[in-house]
């Protein structure tokens, strides 16, 4: 063991005495101090903190957490783990979200890792922890851990990232508040073409709260992981200029498990078991404006999912007579939202989303259940005083269609988030 | 971990299986100025893309799509360093894919080791200072000396990539160098005394007495004999970007239009600075044009002094074609 530790800490005072033997050898230069501070730091992951609060009031009567969990056709999943697990709603009032704490570095001449954990008041879980490499040829990317899915735009961007405070509701009621965050492999190519195109495939466990559950206790059926497998594809064309544009498209199939509690007694009565998929496509343009502080940079950005729950009911403690028989939801959604630097430091932006516009529910007594749609309006204004924080006014007007009917819903949010430490800089 | 070793192994051959040369050198810069030099280094050696226009602010762009599949084709990238790419580079490098212009690699060139660099913190410092970059000031292009010694390590960094050219791109390095001295001093001057001796003497402050004697005066040309009336005045920036420039031509700088760097001009910072600008007798201010010109006549309102828009980056005019361009341009327009 000691020896081991020794073949490792060798080559590490080599190499800091040459970074100090180079910054001796040429201190005649002012610029050269910064090498040796710069091969030092190298040497140190670089670490950084997101905290983001925001404020959260709207009139509805149970809060809007609630009414979105009853809108029609997305609700009622009862997924593995999913009681008592409810922390993504906003509550009205003050909310923390986690603290995004995170270390990232290269490995060695291989790999690049990083590391995110999520805390907040209840405790700490991990976010990300996740490895990729930084050597393979021919444009291939292998990357493994727990990490967020590259499909669409959206889902691999952290909420702080995000242009508004909350999730669109497609994002939300599809996958939940962690969107996919699993634990896998992805593979993605950078393809020779000459234009833009970058195209992965994804092996997860299967352990999505919403759409890929898995309980594995009888009387539902056991499956090995991977569960779920996701494939995308993203491509820009070369514009000139200022302007770029992406297009993406993506698919995702894998097991999906739900148990339901039919008579509210508190205890499951029928189970299901079979396959969820989801398929959609994303669009972001962006124009950079030769102004400073952001002033005149457009973004806008559009997403639609489709997903279908295909199941199929393994057991019934009250109706066995339907065992066998499938239960097949099919629903979707979308958004499109629109940013504008306004002034120097200042964005305002607007969301418009729908869910539902397909909502069909075959359920296994053989009757089929159509609903209608949800829509949501939301404006936004931001302040950003530096890179590294910003200020956030948002107000959501949304018109949702429930168990109890139609029920409109405002909400204002007021968030005001800063960045410690060294937090690497976003992808397009 | 046999599986690791195996990846490992797998990565390295393939590493070494990928780099046989293309006929002609693809060169990525991060700024307009260092293409330009870079072009001017390699000839006809490299084709040479620069991702800033120089119509832009630097220290703000996205890592976007096309922009990545440049960084994948590229067999050497050229930054400017000292953070002034922090927030964007790093997806581009990642998203390339290409393992020759990854940090440490000979594809990866950071000039700024190369350039002398002002504004080095000597204190601690923390970021309620504004966008202080912690390594020194990163505008360093705008000062010809550093122009000339960002074409000397292009051109060495060229000759260890493609031996075979070494000569070629040192004798391009070397005509690039020529020229910018000879714009610098004057024809006649650089043959007279030499531009080594030259530039030094614009390094320890004994230019300006030497170019009084009247022997040197009417031999000396080029940009110091044309900002010769200008040196010593004290001007304004909009931000700390002409600190390069103003030491190497002998301006002293008062205060910024800014605040802090990053921060925009406030009512209360243009009124302090007013004040130091009256006192200090300031009579230009100088700025880019991708910055609102509004502080600047405000203080100029003020002051009475004269405010200066000009590109600080190749293509941030048309006039600014290339990178002796700029320097011409921005003297023309100082010295009108």
């Amino acid at each position: 063991m000691n020896q081991h530790l020794a073949l490792c800490i060798v080559p590490l005072i080599a190499a800091s005495m040459t970074s100090g033997y180079a910054f001796a050898q040429t201190s005649v230069q002012p610029a050269s101090s910064s090498g040796f501070q710069r091969s030092f730091q190298s040497f140190n992951p670089d670490v950084s903190a997101i905290v983001d609060m925001y404020y959260h009031q709207d009139d509805s009567e149970e809060g809007i957490s609630h009414v979105i969990g009853e809108t029609v056709g997305f609700g009622h999943t009862h997924g593995h783990g999913e009681e008592g697990h409810d922390h993504g709603g906003p509550a009205e009032g003050f909310n923390l979200r986690h603290v995004e704490l995170q270390f990232s570095a290269e490995v060695d001449p291989y790999f690049k890792g990083s590391a995110i954990a999520a805390i907040d008041t209840d405790g700490a879980e991990l976010e990300t922890a996740e490895i990729e490499t930084t050597c393979l040829p021919w444009g291939l990317k292998l990357r493994g851990g727990k990490f967020y899915s590259d499909f669409g735009y959206l889902n691999a961007q952290h909420a702080h990232a995000w242009d508004f405070t909350d999730q669109p509701l497609i994002y939300k009621l599809t996958l939940g508040d962690h969107g996919l965050n699993d634990k896998g492999l992805q593979l993605s190519w950078l393809a020779p073409t000459p234009f833009y195109l970058l195209a992965g495939v994804e092996a997860f466990q299967g352990d999505n709260e919403n759409m890929f559950a898995y309980h594995g206790e009888e009387p539902l059926p056991m499956h090995d992981g991977p569960r779920l497998g996701v494939g995308w594809v993203k491509v820009g064309p070369n514009l000139r200029g200022n302007h770029a544009l992406q297009f993406g498209a993506f698919a995702a199939t894998g097991k999906h498990q739900e148990e339901h509690d039919g008579n509210a007694d508190g205890l499951a009565d029928h189970w299901l078991d079979g396959d969820s998929t989801f398929w959609g496509g994303d669009v972001v343009y962006k124009y950079n404006a030769p102004r400073p502080y952001g002033q005149g940079d457009f973004v806008a950005q559009a997403e639609y999912f489709s997903r279908k729950k295909d199941l199929e009911l393994v057991a019934h403690d009250l109706a066995p007579q339907f065992v066998g028989n499938h239960r097949v939801d099919k629903q979707d959604g979308y958004y499109v939202q629109a940013v504008y630097g306004v002034l120097p430091r200042w964005r305002a932006g607007v969301r418009w989303e729908q869910v539902g516009l397909t909502n069909d529910s075959e359920l296994p007594n053989g009757r089929t259940e159509s609903f209608g749609a949800s829509d949501r309006v939301g404006i936004m204004l931001d302040f950003t005083p530096s890179e590294f924080s910003r200020i956030r006014l948002q107000a959501n007007q949304g018109s949702y269609e429930t168990t109890d009917g139609t029920e409109d819903v405002t909400e204002v949010y007021v968030q005001w988030m800063i960045s410690l430490g060294a937090h690497g800089a976003h992808k397009f | 971990m046999r599986t690791i070793i195996a990846l490992v192994t797998t990565c390295a051959a393939l590493g070494l299986g990928t780099e046989a040369m293309a006929e002609r050198l693809k060169i990525v810069t991060t700024t307009s100025d260092l293409a330009s030099i870079a072009k001017a280094v390699a000839g006809d050696k490299a084709d040479v893309r620069g991702i800033c226009t120089g119509k832009e602010d630097p220290h703000m762009l996205q890592a976007k799509p096309s922009v990545i599949l440049q960084a994948r084709d590229a067999d050497l990238w050229i930054r400017i360093g000292l953070e002034l790419e922090i927030g964007w580079e790093q997806p581009i490098l990642d998203g390339s894919r290409n393992n020759r212009i990854r940090v440490g690699a000979p594809g990866h060139l950071d000039v700024s080791e190369s350039a002398l660099i002002l504004d080095v913190p000597q204190a601690p410092i923390t970021r309620a200072m504004g966008d202080v970059h912690p390594m020194g000031n990163p505008h360093y292009w705008l000062d010809p000396l550093n122009g000339r010694r960002i074409a000397g390590a292009i051109a060495e960094r060229l000759a260890q990539l493609r031996p075979e050219d070494a000569a070629a791109f040192r004798a391009n390095a070397a005509a690039f160098q020529k020229a910018l001295d000879e714009r610098m001093f004057g024809v006649e001057l650089v043959k007279a005394v030499g531009a080594e001796a030259l530039w030094t003497k614009t390094q320890d402050g004994t230019l300006a007495a030497f170019l009084d004697e009247p022997a040197n005066k009417t031999k000396a040309g080029g940009w110091v004999a044309a900002l010769h009336p200008l040196r010593g005045r004290k001007i304004v920036t909009y931000h700390r970007s002409w600190v390069y420039f103003a030491n190497r031509f002998g301006l002293t700088i008062v205060g910024e239009l800014e605040p802090k760097p990053g921060v925009p001009p406030t009512a209360a910072h243009l009124a302090e600075l007013a004040a130091a600008a009256k006192a200090e007798g300031v009579k230009l201010i100088l700025q880019e044009p991708f910055y609102s010109t509004k502080a600047a006549n405000q203080l100029a309102a003020k002051t009475g002094a004269r405010v200066v828009v000009v590109a600080n980056a190749v293509g941030g005019e048309p006039a600014a074609s290339d990178y002796p361009a700029l320097m011409d341009l921005i003297v023309q327009r100082l010295s009108m």
